[in-house]
């Protein structure tokens, strides 16, 4: 009866870990309410006696049912009776939430058709759990289900899901694993196998409860290993399932970060009085290039905002090249340049790197990834001030002629959403402006030129909001703003044109002080870019520049209107400049390798810690596993080093006899017969004043045989004695005289030291182990003998022997326990004792008195 | 060699008894031919001053081989023959009258001699057998308030027939507890058996049979057997094969605290007789079936299982493992 109920608490507990996907709680009263309906079916059809096959339809039927209710009933009949309209609304909530799905990064909203398709996915795996644990009474099973639920925000979010999460859930199926095991083991009178119990108390009640415990007891800390484990092993710090730092998802926005009000900020600091210095560069080709910070890809109509970034612990930067640039064609000729940056101790909280764009590859301290859609670099745990960081950059040189081919393609359509309710007449008179271009391209320059000759407009620092009134009053009246007004209009406008287009915000080149580039507050820029096919985006610079607009601004070289005699001015042109890089790079637009560095930089490549690559990691890893592996080999190595050094040293640390050795025992009568002298010979008389001295020669060497014969698989039996154990071996091996000398020498040497008054007579040597092992080993299969070298099964057991004590010391705490709480229930359990339960209890007892280990049953009849 | 004294002296004197023991085995054998196992537990228990049961079918040699171990001692051997009307009178002696000095004087029955053979003890009534058994404990006779101590040594060899049904009373296991040891002599080999029709055809060996050693060197080997040692482990080894017989469920009655005693005892001779100073686990290993068997029941279950207390004891003494050296 309480299965029906645990499989439900089991799937709500594994469904809370799905929270980092959604906004809002919908969802999660929802799913709730479809597994109370699916539980409530399970436990009606449990109560009833129902056919195992019966209930899955039917909570299916009722899982429809409460969806009707719950989200179509307006069309339903009565509430929730599914009609044909209600059938048809669900099904157009469902395409919805499909397309929702697809269309939304997480978390995404929670609005109907997503809550929709959630509770019925969680009600269907509810449904799936409880026909696993509860018709076909494979509870185990129902973990397949429920991994499933778990993969989803595991498998959907880059971020680690919150340990707590991961533990509520896991409890949810060790619920069900007990509550299956109790009801299970109800069924029987009474079954209790207690490993080695020791002292079973009279009361034999039938208990699952020390079971249950027991379970639970594993449960917890299998559980815990499961969260601290991966937690303490580095190895697994770059994909850890569970997070403890920032970003564990436990606060909104479900571990994704959060782009600061990048435009607002971006004002604040351009009319700042102070103007300090943010950062300094240097370049290997002594250029000033724009950094970059944000790039921001949405337009809402008053603002740009930024699509969730994803940072995948594979894009993280330390990990080798950025991702590609989005739109490069691998076959465009780029120009690469090293930037070595210095961020300014000072700034505030930054946790995004400024960088030229493209950058290849980073070099920088810290968890920085990647995103790979912008190529923005952030970092959730580190910040940028103070940092030092170098950045290889690959830009493309297109000509004019290039970009006047690139196509417009699917990859850049994200980028020409706007949205309704924009002036028309800007779009109007961005057709105007653009009159008489033929591409995209030209299009583009035409704009810029509008925006920075052509147009009238004057920079002004005054201009003040960006919301979707202030961008036509911009770019239709006033005329007059600063850079973000430039950007964010010319970005617009672009896009009106069908040139994808976004807004990035960061900071320009800079001045040049000394030797280094210094950028400071007042360089602070927003510039848009645009995207062309096989080139990728592209910036344009529609501020004006110079002491009369943003004094560092620069236009690029492939933006100015093609004139054949146009000579820019010097420094202006990044593109111009690096003019051997330019010749090859157009005689030879050979496909260049992403992952090259450029040997041109002049300075020493770039050392952005590629990491290991795969193959070595696994090498490393197999490495350290075979070490693992090998350590009871080495264990065994050690201890048999250990007990020949014994060995020598008793042998010769007791005088020599001049006198052959006494005859004491039968066992030397096998000696002589032998007629092994050399052994011997070696072998040292003992005599009764030196028992002490020679014993732990007789126990290291009874040790080793013993290892010996069970590496070998010829193991001790425990009813047997030293003289039974060598008659055995040396019956079953046959071997030379020699050896079964020195078989008999050591067993009797044993067999004395354990039974006799004294030690007394030969003490085995070093040579009797090492001719019973070359026996054993002459006898073993060459699987047996690698066996016995390399996974010696006598370390393998005295290891697991040290695992049973582990195991002993859990027994006891629980014996603790359970002895505790049975003097509290004690008395209402003899109550229920009928007559004839009493008298198989009587009978455990006796048999408890008598046997340390048994299966105790008994029944309750 | 820097043997003491002491070691020196123990060690004569196992040898001399090695020796003793060696004689009377082998006067034995050149009677009962192919049973040196028999024999050997026979002188074990005869050191161990423990008494003998033999059950086996007629005709095997039972009273041959008591009659063998008696002769080769030199000392008086009394054979009983049990019947259902024997009294206890007949076994312990009685006090008869005597006209000439008109006092009443005890006849000592055959109970006293140093080797008693009952054969086919379970054909007596109980009140006789207990009679024996009761002077086998106590190594006295009591009669009419006097008491009179039996020879030393005293060593009761009973024989009784499995086969046998009608008109017998089985010892009951009270009464087979006190026997220290019960072996089944078995069919000789073909070999043996064609020696003993060589032999007996032509004269009764017994007869030729020469005593090997007197009274006083049996009562000195006891006396030697008493000082072997046993170990700590060994004698808690002993009472872990006891007790496992105790908590056996193929077993409704284990062995007594009075088997531990026998047991230890009679490795302590069987140790001797193979030249040890001390007891193995071995020596209680090896006596285990003949001094425990006889004195366990087993269980409804086992019976069922035609599962015999032998094969039992044997299983036993395979799982309770050799101690070591604490």
């Amino acid at each position: 009866m309480r299965l029906p109920i645990a499989a439900g608490l089991a799937t709500a507990a594994v469904s809370l870990t799905l929270y980092p996907l959604f906004e809002g709680g919908a969802w999660f009263w929802a799913s709730m309410g479809a597994i109370v309906v699916t539980a409530a079916i399970g436990m009606g059809a449990s109560r009833l006696a129902a056919p195992p096959w019966a209930a899955p339809p039917a909570m299916v039927l009722a899982l429809g049912v409460y969806l009707t209710a719950a989200f179509t009933g307006s069309k339903a009949w009565i509430g929730f009776i599914p009609t044909k309209d209600s059938v048809a609304l669900l099904g157009e909530l469902l395409g919805g939430g499909f397309d929702d799905i697809q269309r939304f990064a997480p978390p995404v909203p929670a609005n109907t058709g997503i809550t929709l398709l959630t509770a019925g996915g969680v009600g269907l795996m509810a449904i799936l759990v409880d026909l696993f644990t509860v018709r076909l009474r494979r509870a185990a099973l129902a973990g397949l289900p429920l991994l499933a639920l778990f993969t989803v925000p595991a498998a959907v979010l880059t971020d680690p899901i919150s340990w707590p999460a991961f533990v509520i859930g896991a409890f949810g199926y060790i619920g069900l694993l007990v509550a299956d095991g109790r009801e299970r083991l109800g069924k029987w009178g009474r079954a209790v196998f207690v490993r080695r119990a020791r002292t079973v108390t009279a009361d034999a009640a039938p208990d699952t409860g020390r079971l249950a415990l027991s379970g639970r007891r594993i449960g917890v800390t299998a559980i815990g290993l499961a969260v601290l484990v991966p937690a303490l092993l580095p190895n697994l710090a770059p994909a850890p399932l569970f997070s403890f730092g920032v970003g564990n998802g436990l606060g909104p926005g479900g571990g994704n970060i959060g782009i600061p009000d990048a435009i607002a900020e971006l004002g604040g600091e351009l009319r700042q009085e102070a103007n300090d210095t943010v950062l300094t560069y240097t370049s290997s080709d002594d250029l000033p290039r724009y950094l970059r910070i944000y790039s921001l890809d949405v337009f809402d109509g008053t603002k740009w905002t930024v699509n969730p970034l994803r940072g995948r612990p594979e894009d993280r930067v330390s990990e080798g090249p950025l991702p590609p640039a989005p739109g490069l064609d691998p076959t465009m000729p780029v120009k690469r340049a090293e930037t070595h940056i210095a961020i300014s101790d000072d700034i505030r909280t930054l946790r995004f790197l400024p960088l030229p764009y493209p950058a290849t590859q980073v070099a920088a301290d810290g968890d920085w990834r990647a995103d790979r859609n912008s190529l923005m670099v952030f970092s959730t745990d580190d910040e940028a001030a103070g940092l030092d960081y170098r950045v290889v950059t690959g830009e493309p040189e297109p000509t004019p002629q290039q970009l006047d081919l690139a196509a417009p393609d699917s990859s850049g359509r994200r980028y020409l959403d706007l949205p309704p309710g924009l002036d028309p007449r800007v779009a109007g008179l961005a057709q105007r402006v653009t009159e008489g271009a033929e591409t995209h391209y030209q299009q583009a320059v035409k704009l810029q030129e509008w925006f920075t000759k052509s147009g009238a407009f004057t920079y002004s620092l005054k201009a003040s909001g960006s919301g979707g009134d202030a961008l036509s009053q911009f770019i239709l009246t006033d005329r007059s703003g600063y850079c973000e007004q430039f950007a964010s209009a010319m970005a617009v406008m672009a896009r009106m044109l069908g040139i994808p287009a976004k807004v990035s915000i960061g900071f320009t080149g800079g001045t040049k002080i000394g030797d280094v580039w210094t950028v400071r507050t007042h360089d602070a820029h927003a510039w848009p870019e645009l995207y062309f096919a096989g080139v990728g985006w592209l910036r344009f610079e529609p501020t004006p520049g110079g002491g009369a607009g943003q004094g560092t601004a620069q236009v690029p070289q492939y933006t100015l209107p093609v004139t054949p005699t146009a000579s820019p001015s010097p420094g202006a042109s990044p593109g111009a400049s690096a003019g051997a890089d330019d010749a090859t790079g157009d005689a030879a637009p050979a496909p260049r390798n992403p992952r090259e560095i450029d040997r041109d930089l002049g300075g020493v490549p770039i050392v952005a810690d590629p990491g290991m690559p795969l193959l070595v990691k696994i090498a490393i890893g197999v490495a350290a596993a075979l070490l693992i592996l090998l350590i009871p080999a080495a264990v065994r190595l050690s201890s048999r080093y250990r007990r020949r050094r014994i060995l020598d040293k008793v042998a010769f640390a007791v005088p020599d006899p001049d006198v052959p050795d006494p005859r004491v025992g039968d066992s030397d009568a096998d000696l002589i017969a032998s007629g092994e002298a050399s052994a011997r010979k070696r072998r040292r008389a003992v005599t009764a004043d030196a028992p002490v001295r020679v014993a732990p020669a007789v126990e290291a060497a009874w040790a080793e045989l013993c290892d010996l014969l069970i590496d070998f698989g010829r193991a001790r039996r425990p009813g047997e004695s030293p003289r039974a154990l060598g008659r055995r071996v040396t019956e079953t091996l046959r071997p030379d005289p020699g050896t079964t000398a020195s078989i008999t020498a050591i067993t009797s040497a044993e067999e004395r030291r354990r039974y006799a008054r004294t030690v007394h007579g030969p003490a085995p040597v070093a040579v009797d182990l090492k001719r019973v092992r070359q026996a054993l080993a002459a006898a073993a299969s060459r699987k047996r003998r690698l066996g016995a070298a390399l996974a010696p099964l006598s370390t393998l057991l005295r290891l697991r022997a040290l695992g049973e004590k582990a195991l002993d010391g859990f027994d006891r705490l629980e014996n603790i326990r359970l002895v505790a709480g049975r003097s509290r229930g004690g008395a209402g359990d003899m109550a229920d004792d009928t007559a004839g339960n009493r008298a198989v209890t009587v009978r455990d007892v006796q048999e408890n008195g008598s046997s340390q280990e048994r299966s105790l049953t008994g029944s309750r009849s | 060699m820097a043997a003491t004294p002491d070691v020196t002296d123990a060690e004569t004197r196992l040898e001399t008894l090695v020796d003793t023991a060696d004689r009377i085995r082998n006067a034995i054998e050149s009677v009962i031919e192919g049973k040196s196992d028999v024999i050997r537990l026979t002188v074990t228990v005869l050191l161990a001053e423990g008494h003998l049961l033999i059950e086996d079918v007629p005709g095997v040699g039972k009273t041959m081989l008591a009659k063998a171990l008696a002769r080769s001692i030199d000392c008086p051997v009394r054979r009983v023959q049990f019947t259902p009307d024997l009294l206890p009178s007949d076994i312990t002696g009685v006090s008869a009258y005597n006209q000439q000095t008109g006092e009443f004087e005890f006849k000592p029955g055959p109970v006293f001699a140093n080797i008693v053979v009952g054969d086919e003890i379970n054909r007596a009534s109980p009140k006789t057998q207990s009679a024996l058994l009761e002077c086998m404990e106590e190594r006295q006779v009591t009669v009419d308030g006097e008491t009179y101590r039996l020879e030393s040594p005293f060593m009761v060899i009973a024989t009784q027939n499995p086969i046998e049904m009608e008109g017998t009373y089985a010892l009951p296991e009270a009464q087979r507890d006190r026997f220290t040891a019960k072996i089944a002599m078995g069919y000789p080999e073909p070999a043996a058996e064609l020696e003993m029709l060589d032999v007996h055809g032509a004269s009764q060996p017994l007869d030729k049979l020469d005593p090997v050693a007197t009274t006083a060197e049996v009562r000195a080997l006891i006396e030697a057997i008493r000082a072997v040692y046993v170990s700590q482990p060994v004698k808690k080894y002993a009472i872990d094969v006891v007790a496992a017989t105790r908590q056996s469920p193929d077993l409704l009655l284990g062995a007594s605290p009075r088997a531990t005693l026998h047991l230890v005892r009679s490795a302590r001779a069987h140790a001797a007789l193979s030249g040890r100073d001390y007891v193995i686990p071995d020596d209680l290993q090896d006596l285990a079936v003949p001094v425990l068997a006889h004195r366990l029941l087993p269980s409804m279950e086992a019976q069922g299982q035609h599962r015999r207390p032998e094969q039992v004891i044997d299983e036993l003494i395979r799982r309770v493992p050799v101690p070591d050296i604490k």
